[in-house]
């Protein structure tokens, strides 16, 4: 092997991270013919947080990090403009999102802002939507979710959010959140099914869930751009054709998982309320002060959200050219 | 893999008598530069600095103060009265006392070593005036301040939940039936010495209303573990957020209730601590930065492959690790042992069917009695310097104590019961 | 003799002072961490608003509090080690390997320096931190996030310190070696402090 990449992922084997690096790993042996080598290192064995990992990319320790919008945050915190609600409608759509050119988008602005260290390689899916389970009661309405007791990471994108609907966002380490959950420190959380089940928490007694889909959980593939330039043309190719294949990987591994992960917190007794199309319409009003906040808050983020809506945007009118030719 | 060779050379630094921070990082370092890996050695660097940048470590410090403050406060005088009137009159009274006031401090503090200074200072001149042999006399108290970070709150139990992702509130409910048969079983054996090389009482059999008012006075302070461990179980407080309560409980006694503080003291109780747990800090961080390169030399796999390879059963292989720990901890403390040792053989054992909870029980249980076994104990060390004993001397006299502690780990390691009942009973299981 | 002692009063001195202005930092960061997390329960619990900054405040000066009292461990031979092997072996060789040991200390803490000023001062420092926001003029109009260099220069501060304790203590040992120890300057709070 002339090339061997370090790659990380801190979450753990039962993630789609995990999935979409082993995807890549044999894309890349097979295709570079054993010339590059990919390692894993899965858990927070190199790294910790996503400044630490991605210091770690910047300075070429870590050759390709994924990192979540609220981890790399603390540098591009444009990216968080996933994190706004009720943008795009489904899987299709943000699929279609993100094979496309606002990642080439988001790629040149966090080149800029790395001096030319950490390239974004592609972005994928990590545990499906964001979806707001508690412990307290079905919430159907944005009332439902008045005082509740809800936790965000510590960035500032989902704490105006759960503000704007009137929950109290709550800062919590995701290791301490099943016994904050179960104590009653929080009563509520945004998270995926897989994630959600996972971590068991509906025996920390998360019993409520309701399918608001509310944000699409991205995964941002950051590699050391020094590393991926000094390759040759034959090389890049097979690199981003693996990134390519990881993304799809990504993209499925949700999808399947949930099956399996729904069917368990039904078992455990689970509540899951999907909203009416009126009710999601409830939300997203409520929601709409954090898009003002975006703009006049983040950096780059006017910008950034107007070539994220140009996107969807696209992205629906070629789905919806699709579906009419398939029904026809 | 000539990265692997980390692991002897920092065992050859600590021998030489390089300070463990410094061979944590300069065994690992040595080894990166020699390989060419110089971009490894920012990793190095940036795990020492992640490592320490954590919230839930911040208990650590926030109990190391509690712990000050109630012993400054005289708390710790009222605890050891207590534990005098309940058990004084017995033969081997003070003895006893030790053993039971350990039991009630590790209540109130997360750290073997505060108690062993705290109450050692207090106990070992006492015994020693009462006729006891000064060597007995710290053997006993270092014997039984290993109990103060097995029932919580717990230094140790923190930085295993940290390292491990395991619940702190559950660890901390764990901790504490094997912490009361750690006591237990070292009464068993102040009992049968004391008959039989004659031990002094200490006092006459105290009333019901001396005993009475003895309980009196220990009211508050013994009301620290139920505040913490009620206020995390009632979901009004983080383990972290606990820790800051209980040093806002032990000013609020200290302050107003018992009146046994003053402000000019308090600078020097918060720099004590500060500096105590600054030197844990670092030390958390530097342990993390080894284990990173561990990873990076692949070590935790080809450890686990031979620990599977010797056996595949795990009532055998936990014997083994018992004694592989122990072993450790005798050159190791055990907050960098669990962080270097935890992500390896965790999941061994959890993938073989052992609780998680459990298996957390068994490495910090014996992990911290290492802390009172010689090369490297800790304990000993303080208990030497306390009583003015030689450490070897002490560790000759702690023999029969070790050998009940043995015995307790291997209790605990073949009963789960002992460890996961209350947890379980709690929920958390 | 006189040259080397001279040096060693002179550094010890302003150790000594230097540290205790550290602690006197760290006494405070200690107290106000204490007083966040007092505050964020306070705030959680009691009226329901969970504060975005205290964390993350309380995080900060744990840091701090690290970078500005390990060296004062340090000069006090608060760093646990095993002497057991040392006090076995002859003054002499047990002299030499000491200084040895501590010429090793000095290249770690060398290295992280450098390691650590190219941190704080290169990209990892560009990061801001979570949820720590300061003023950025006196009418309270204008916010600005906190670097996250600012947290991490903790560590070289502290490595500096410590870098200044390792030269002192090596000067201290050659004194030794050369048979001077007895007409050393004391360290204040030397060898009664152990931790865990
Ligand atoms: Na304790
Ligand atoms: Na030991």
């Amino acid at each position: 092997q002339d090339i061997v990449l370090r790659a990380t992922a801190t979450s753990n084997t039962d993630d789609e991270d995990y999935d979409g690096l082993v995807v890549f790993k044999n894309y890349v042996e097979n295709a570079s013919n054993g010339t590059i080598g990919v390692e894993l290192f899965i858990g927070t064995q190199l790294c910790t947080t996503g400044d630490e990992c991605l210091a770690g990319v910047a300075d070429g320790s870590i050759d390709i990090f994924v990192s979540t919008s609220g981890g790399a945050a603390g540098i591009f915190p444009y990216i968080q403009v996933l994190d706004l609600p009720y943008l795009m409608s489904d899987d299709r759509i943000a699929e279609e999102v993100l094979t496309g050119d606002f990642v080439r988008f988001i790629r040149d602005k966090a080149l800029e802002d790395s001096d030319n260290t950490i390239r974004l390689m592609t972005v994928g899916n990590t545990g499906g939507w964001r979806n707001y389970a508690n412990t307290e009661r079905r919430v159907t309405t944005p009332a439902d979710l008045q005082g509740l007791k809800l936790r965000t990471v510590p960035a500032d994108l989902p704490q105006e959010l759960a503000r704007g609907l009137g929950a109290s966002p709550t800062p919590i380490a995701w290791p301490e959140l099943f016994t904050s959950l179960q104590t009653g420190v929080v009563e509520g959380t945004a998270n995926g099914i897989t994630d959600i089940m996972n971590m068991k928490f509906p025996d920390a007694g998360l019993k409520y869930l309701t399918l608001d889909g509310h944000s699409y959980m991205g995964a941002f593939w950051f590699m050391n751009n020094e590393r991926f330039m000094g390759m040759t043309d034959e090389q890049k190719t097979v690199i981003v054709d693996g990134f390519a294949a990881l993304q799809q990987a990504t993209f499925a591994s949700p999808k399947r998982k949930e099956i399996q992960a729904y069917a368990d917190f039904r078992e455990a007794g689970g509540d899951i309320y999907v909203p009416t199309p009126d009710e999601k319409e409830a939300f997203r009003e409520a929601a709409a002060p954090v898009f003002d906040w975006f703009r006049s808050n983040v950096a780059y983020g006017t910008e950034t959200l107007e070539a994220f809506t140009v996107a969807v945007e696209a992205a629906q009118a070629k789905i919806d050219a699709e579906r009419a030719a398939d029904m026809n | 893999m000539m990265l692997s060779l980390f692991l002897p050379l920092f065992l050859v630094f600590l021998f030489l008598g390089l300070p463990v921070v410094f061979g944590l990082i300069a065994a690992p370092g040595i080894l990166l530069w020699m390989n060419g890996q110089e971009r490894d050695i920012a990793l190095l660097y940036r795990n020492v600095y992640q490592g320490m940048d954590s919230f839930p470590l911040m208990a650590i410090p926030f109990f190391m103060l509690a712990g000050e403050l109630m012993n400054r406060g005289g708390i710790t005088l009222r605890l050891v009265e207590f534990a005098q009137a309940l058990m004084g009159h017995l033969r081997g009274g003070l003895a006893h006392v030790n053993v039971l006031s350990s039991i009630l401090f590790a209540g109130l503090s997360g750290s073997a070593v505060a108690d062993t200074s705290a109450l050692g200072s207090m106990l070992i001149p006492a015994m020693e005036k009462q006729g006891y042999t000064r060597k007995f006399a710290a053997a006993i108290t270092a014997a039984s301040s290993v109990i103060g970070p097995i029932i919580p709150p717990s230094g140790i139990m923190i930085i295993y939940a940290y390292v491990m992702g395991e619940s702190v509130a559950a660890l901390f409910l764990a901790g504490i039936v094997p912490g009361l048969l750690m006591g237990g079983g070292l009464m068993i054996m102040v009992k049968v010495l004391a008959d039989k090389y004659d031990f002094p009482v200490a006092t006459r059999r105290q009333t019901w209303g001396e005993k009475g008012q003895a309980s009196l006075k220990a009211f508050w302070p013994l009301l620290t573990p139920i505040i913490i461990m009620g206020g995390i179980l009632g979901g009004v407080f983080t383990p972290t957020e606990a820790a800051a309560v209980a040093v806002g409980y032990a000013l609020f006694i200290g302050f107003f209730v018992l009146r046994t503080l003053t402000l000019r003291e308090l600078p020097d109780i918060l720099s004590r601590a500060g500096i105590t747990s600054a030197v844990v800090l670092l030390l958390v961080g530097a342990a993390m930065a080894f284990k990173t390169v561990a990873s990076l030399a692949r070590t935790p796999e080809q450890l686990a492959s031979i620990i599977l390879s010797l056996s595949d059963n795990p009532l055998m292989l936990l014997f083994l690790i018992n004694i592989l720990l122990f072993f450790v901890g005798m050159f190791l403390d055990a907050g960098p042992a669990i962080i270097i040792l935890g992500p390896i053989l965790g999941p061994i054992f959890v993938s073989l069917g052992v609780e998680p909870v459990h298996f957390a029980m068994i490495m910090a249980v014996n992990l911290t009695v290492g802390l009172a076994t010689p090369p490297m104990g800790l304990v000993l060390f303080v208990a030497s310097s306390v009583s003015g004993e030689k450490v070897e001397t002490i560790a000759r006299a702690i023999i029969p104590f070790l050998l009940v502690e043995v015995i307790v780990i291997f209790l605990i390691t073949y009963i789960p019961a002992i460890s996961l009942t209350i947890p379980r009973l709690a929920g958390f299981l | 003799m006189g040259i080397l002692l001279g040096l060693i009063s002179l550094l010890s001195r302003a150790n000594a002072a230097v540290l205790a202005l550290g602690r006197g930092i760290g006494v405070a960061c200690v107290a106000v961490m204490v007083v966040f997390i007092l505050i964020q329960v306070f705030f959680r619990y009691v009226l329901g608003n969970a504060l975005p900054w205290s964390e993350e405040g309380a995080r900060f000066l744990m840091l701090w509090m690290m970078g500005l009292m390990a060296p004062t461990a340090f000069r006090r031979g608060g760093f646990v080690s095993i002497d057991m092997v040392v006090l076995m072996l002859p003054t002499r060789i047990a002299a030499i390997i000491s200084l040895a040991l501590l010429g090793l200390c000095m290249v770690v803490l060398i290295t992280g320096l450098q390691i650590g000023y190219t941190q704080v001062t290169g990209f990892a420092g560009r990061f801001t931190t979570d949820a720590l926001w300061l003023p950025a003029n006196f009418a309270l109009t204008e916010w600005f996030k906190v670097p996250r260099a600012w947290a991490m220069a903790s560590l070289p501060v502290g490595l500096a310190l410590m870098l200044s304790v390792n030269v002192e203590l090596i000067l201290r040992s050659l004194a030794t070696f050369f048979g001077a120890e007895t007409r050393l300057p004391l360290i204040d709070g030397g060898q009664t402090l152990r931790a865990e």
